[in-house]
């Protein structure tokens, strides 16, 4: 997988556990992907989360005194990371149920996936300048947000005629595309549907990238 | 024999349970198969035109579309069967290579994908012509599961069900069966049921060339004769799916062993013409007679699961995608043992 | 007695539109002005020329000895003068010395009865040195030292098998030689068991040979030679010489050390260099083709211009697109007639302009009738395509060592991909060998 899509998943992450890394990153995607305004959602507990996770660990790494050194062992690294994760997607999670009651609803079990995907994102050390490293998820958590919202964008309104958005004053949040609204292509809601939805925009990004780089894919 | 003259054959396979179709359910199948089949030259001129030049006369995509068309249910929107072949031709075959390189056979994606994506168009079935008896529109197999469902008597034959559920059979069905019965069967002390000849023959609602199983062997015939397909996937699926809903057919719906109604499976749905055309596609079944042989059983083992334990009321299609899965594995297992064979020569 | 038994697996039956000369006796062709005589018509080191040019040559002279064990001699197929030494070009693509012979003087032995010399009380060195001198090399298309292949601690040979299958269609020579000269060949396997004490001794003809049978078991039993006929079925490419072993002896084709199978053709010249004291300097091949208008078997100087003898045979030039030395399954396109025949042609086929035609070729869509046909049990698609993306060393291990390029598989594939070709094309590279499996020039 590559930049976009579901997620980057890190060849480290990888060779740790891959086959349900994968299934638990690709879940998400999969489910949560299916009408726009979750992919929002989901984007944003990704971005946030990670922003987070990549600021305190720099910070963490700053206090230690050794930046990218290995004063902390490999394994205390990856837990570390995953400690911090799991704290700030708890207190996403505990933030959306009180601003977006609905969204979180919607998310159900999926919000605490968020974890995970930044298992995927990353767990590199971060720079050491809690700045540099902020800026840095940020780069990576775009990338997730807009590869998520695409797929989504396409399985809602090839798979269900609608776009969902967020109310604001009069509009109620839906989008309707009535040509589609009858008999939309329900198979792309599935997750079959997601996983090709996916596929397709991985492929595209790997052919832009070998593109540019003169490769051919 | 080369591969283009192999898939011209293969539609004109098709021809016979195509013609029927035509035949009984007039010109909206006319209207589905141009359609369909236009869909999937277009789409595959748009790929491969730009490329390799002009594929169209490999008869692969005409044998797509006309398949897509003929899984079709009558009086579907056209632009359901636009869409299957599309997906087949783009998603299914010219995605992950073009001919020959597809994993899985495009005229059952195609299918599946309209399954999954349109269920209630995909049941838009028409009473053949000549039938105007309310609920003649409605296949004899989904007319089953509904009959089972509503009040399933213990002991008796699909086609007997059917009858006891009023399902409007022909005229010419009565006498037929009514004169087999009374000068062939009555002193073996023997009878058919009702509706054994509208099955047989194909008269009844269905999808637009499934409905006459014997055109369709007729076709497949013509295949077999000239070794454009080989007969061991075809015989072990449909043996192997016969065996199994004559012992075990029966017991979901409680009329217990050995009491499946074989023959009215076989005669019903898309069975035949998947195991026929679709699933002996070359490029997606294993390479060796013995892998054939062996896929027959599993798709008849699916399909058999499929019809009578799953939501679907026709597992072909579906069952024939899982066995594309399947092949590769068939393959590499031949080839291994091939190998150690080799490798113990060579020591 | 005799009995059937058939190739253990796959082979192809190509329709034989082309005549097939089996009903045609052999024809001595005529005598080439000027022969062109290779020192490398065999599997091994070229042979060192021992004339210059000016010199007067004998028919039968030895104007090429052999360089080392793995070489062979070369004789002057007529007699007359040395007019010039070059480098030519063989079909294979290899290069090397030949002598041209310009036609002149007396035949020293041909047309004057030969007399049989004694040879039952020699022993092997001294048969094989027979051998040896005369230049014999496998005449069934292999072009191996015979002399090499028969050197052997007796008792190690099961199976002695006399092949009497023409290993290519439309080929007839085979079946030729046993019709006129089935004495000979018997005493040439004689020779053979002398220097080998088979086990079993088995003569396999095809079953277009079939009506021959009781003449040839005539012969044998009249010889006092212990061997058995046994007829084989017709399908190509059942004459290659692991699979009539394989027939015989009932399991699929290898390697097989244990056995050794020679061509009627060799064995006849075995008789003649051993009896006779006469050396290799003629052999019989079939010229055919649609556009041949007198297809024969002929008996030709080693040297004849091929051209010269396709001109005998009635080709007409204007339709012929191509012309084939060896047979139309493993033949070698030439592109010019004025190649020489030697000891490994086993015939000329000339094609027209349809026949030559290459098909296109289309994407391979795993119908497995490559594996199918192939008599060696291989995977040919996989074998293409692990070639194709560069791996020769996975294929090696899958196999491909025993690819013999009988082209059954490119002949079944309905895609028209160039299956045989590219395997050899693979099978050599990963063997680094040069010629694996003999010449058919």
């Amino acid at each position: 997988m590559t930049d976009a899509g579901s997620g980057p998943i890190r060849p480290a992450a990888m060779r740790e556990a891959p086959a349900v890394l994968l299934l638990l990153g690709f879940l998400p995607s999969v489910v949560v992907a299916v009408r726009v305004v979750d992919a929002l959602w989901m984007a944003a507990g990704v971005l946030l989360v990670s922003i987070g996770s990549a600021v305190a660990r720099s910070l963490l790494d700053w206090s230690s005194g050794s930046p990218g050194a290995s004063t902390v062992g490999q394994t205390a690294r990856w837990l570390r990371a995953l400690v911090v994760s799991s704290l700030l997607t708890a207190a996403f999670e505990a933030a959306l149920l009180a601003v977006a009651p609905a969204a979180s609803a919607a998310l159900g079990i999926y919000a605490p996936l968020v974890a995970v995907n930044l298992l995927a994102v990353g767990t590199d050390a971060a720079s050491p300048r809690p700045l540099r490293a902020a800026l840095g998820a940020l780069h990576k958590g775009a990338w997730y947000a807009a590869g998520l919202v695409v797929v989504a964008f396409a399985r809602e309104v090839l798979g269900a005629g609608t776009i969902t958005l967020f109310p604001a004053g009069g509009f109620g949040g839906t989008i309707v595309v009535s040509a589609l609204l009858d008999q939309p292509v329900r198979a792309l809601g599935l997750a079959g549907g997601g996983l090709l939805c996916m596929g397709y925009l991985a492929a595209a990004v790997r052919a832009v990238s070998a593109r540019k780089t003169g490769r051919s894919t | 024999m080369s591969s283009a003259r192999m898939a011209w054959l293969a539609s004109l396979g098709l021809l016979p349970a195509a013609a029927w179709g035509l035949l009984l359910f007039g010109p909206p199948a006319a209207a589905v198969l141009v359609v369909s089949i236009a869909a999937a030259a277009a789409c595959e001129l748009a790929v491969t035109l730009p490329r390799h030049g002009y594929t169209l006369s490999d008869g692969s995509a005409f044998f797509t579309g006309a398949l897509v068309a003929l899984m079709m249910p009558p009086a579907v929107p056209l632009y359901v069967p636009a869409v299957a072949s599309a997906f087949g031709i783009l998603v299914v075959k010219q995605t992950f290579g073009g001919l020959g390189r597809n994993w899985m056979n495009p005229a059952m994606g195609g299918v599946v994908f309209s399954f999954l994506s349109w269920p209630g168009l995909m049941s838009r079935w028409a009473a053949p012509l000549g039938s105007a008896a309310a609920g003649a529109e409605v296949p004899p197999l989904e007319a089953l599961r509904a009959a089972l469902a509503a009040s399933g008597p213990r002991d008796v034959t699909p086609l007997g069900v059917l009858g006891r559920a009023g399902y409007p059979f022909s005229p010419m069905d009565a006498s037929a069966v009514g004169w087999v019965n009374s000068h062939v069967l009555a002193p073996l002390g023997a009878a058919l049921p009702q509706g054994s000849f509208d099955i047989l023959v194909g008269h009844v609602a269905g999808s637009i060339g499934a409905t006459c199983v014997p055109l369709v062997v007729a076709g497949a015939a013509l295949l077999l004769a000239r070794g454009v397909i080989r007969w061991h996937l075809p015989v072990f699926y449909l043996g192997t799916f016969a065996l199994l809903s004559l012992v075990f057919g029966g017991l979901g719906t409680g009329q217990g062993w050995f009491a499946g109604g074989p023959g009215f499976h076989l005669l019903s749905g898309n069975l035949v013409l998947a195991a026929f055309f679709a699933a002996p596609d070359p490029v997606t079944s294993p390479l060796t007679d013995t892998g054939r042989l062996a896929l027959g059983i599993i798709l008849g083992v699916l399909t058999f699961l499929l019809r009578f334990f799953g939501s679907l009321a026709d597992g072909a299609a579906a069952a024939i995608l899982l066995g594309n899965c399947i092949s590769p594995l068939l393959d590499r297992w031949l080839e291994r043992r091939k190998s150690r064979v080799m490798e113990r020569e060579a020591a | 007695m005799t009995d059937t038994t058939k190739l253990p697996k796959g082979g192809v039956n190509p329709p034989t539109e082309l005549p097939g000369p089996r009903d045609h006796a052999i024809v001595n062709a005529a005598l080439p002005n000027r022969a062109i005589i290779p020192m490398l018509q065999h599997v091994g080191r070229p042979a060192i020329c021992t004339v210059k040019r000016g010199d007067t040559v004998s028919e039968g002279m030895l104007i090429g000895r052999a360089d080392g064990p793995q070489s062979a001699n070369v004789h002057a197929s007529v007699p007359g003068v040395v007019a010039a030494i070059t480098e030519i070009m063989l079909a294979s693509g290899e290069r090397c010395e030949a002598v041209h012979i310009d036609l002149g003087g007396s035949f020293q032995t041909s047309g004057k009865p030969r007399t049989a010399r004694p040879w039952k009380s020699l022993g092997a060195p001294e048969l094989l040195e027979r051998i040896r001198a005369a230049g014999v090399v496998g005449l069934g298309g292999g072009a191996f030292p015979t002399h090499l292949k028969l050197a052997r601690t007796p008792g190690t040979c099961t199976l002695l098998a006399a092949n009497g299958l023409d290993c290519e269609p439309s080929l007839g020579a085979d079946d030729a030689l046993l019709r006129e000269k089935a004495p000979e060949i018997v005493e040439g396997i004689h020779i053979c068991q002398a220097l080998l004490s088979p086990g079993r001794t088995v003569l396999a003809v095809s079953e277009c040979s079939a009506d021959l049978v009781p003449e040839l078991e005539r012969v044998i039993r009249d010889a006092g030679v212990p061997a058995q006929v046994v007829v084989l079925p017709a399908r190509y490419p059942q004459g290659h010489e692991q699979l009539v072993v394989a027939a015989l002896e009932g399991r699929p084709p290898r390697r097989d050390p244990s056995s050794v199978a020679v061509n009627v053709a060799t064995l006849h010249a075995m008789f003649e260099a051993v009896v006779l004291g006469r050396p290799l300097i003629d052999r019989v091949l079939t010229v055919t083709g649609t556009t041949v208008a007198r297809p024969h078997n002929l008996k030709a100087r080693l040297g004849t211009r091929v051209g010269d003898l396709l001109e005998e045979c009635g080709m007409d030039p204007a339709r012929t697109a191509k012309v084939v030395l060896g047979g139309p399954m493993r033949g070698v396109t030439v592109d010019s007639l004025d190649l020489p025949v030697t000891k490994a042609t086993l015939g000329i086929v000339a094609f027209s302009r349809d026949e030559a035609k290459a098909p296109r070729e289309t994407a391979c869509i795993r119908c497995g009738s490559c594996i199918e046909v192939c008599p060696w049990d291989l995977n040919p698609t996989r074998l293409y395509k692990l070639i194709r993306m560069g791996d020769d060393s996975q294929a090696a291990v899958e196999g491909l060592g025993r690819c013999t390029e009988c082209g059954c598989c490119s002949y079944a594939c309905p895609s028209r991909i160039p299956l045989s070709a590219v395997l050899g094309d693979g099978r050599r590279r990963a063997s680094a060998l040069g010629n694996g499996g003999g010449r058919n020039v």
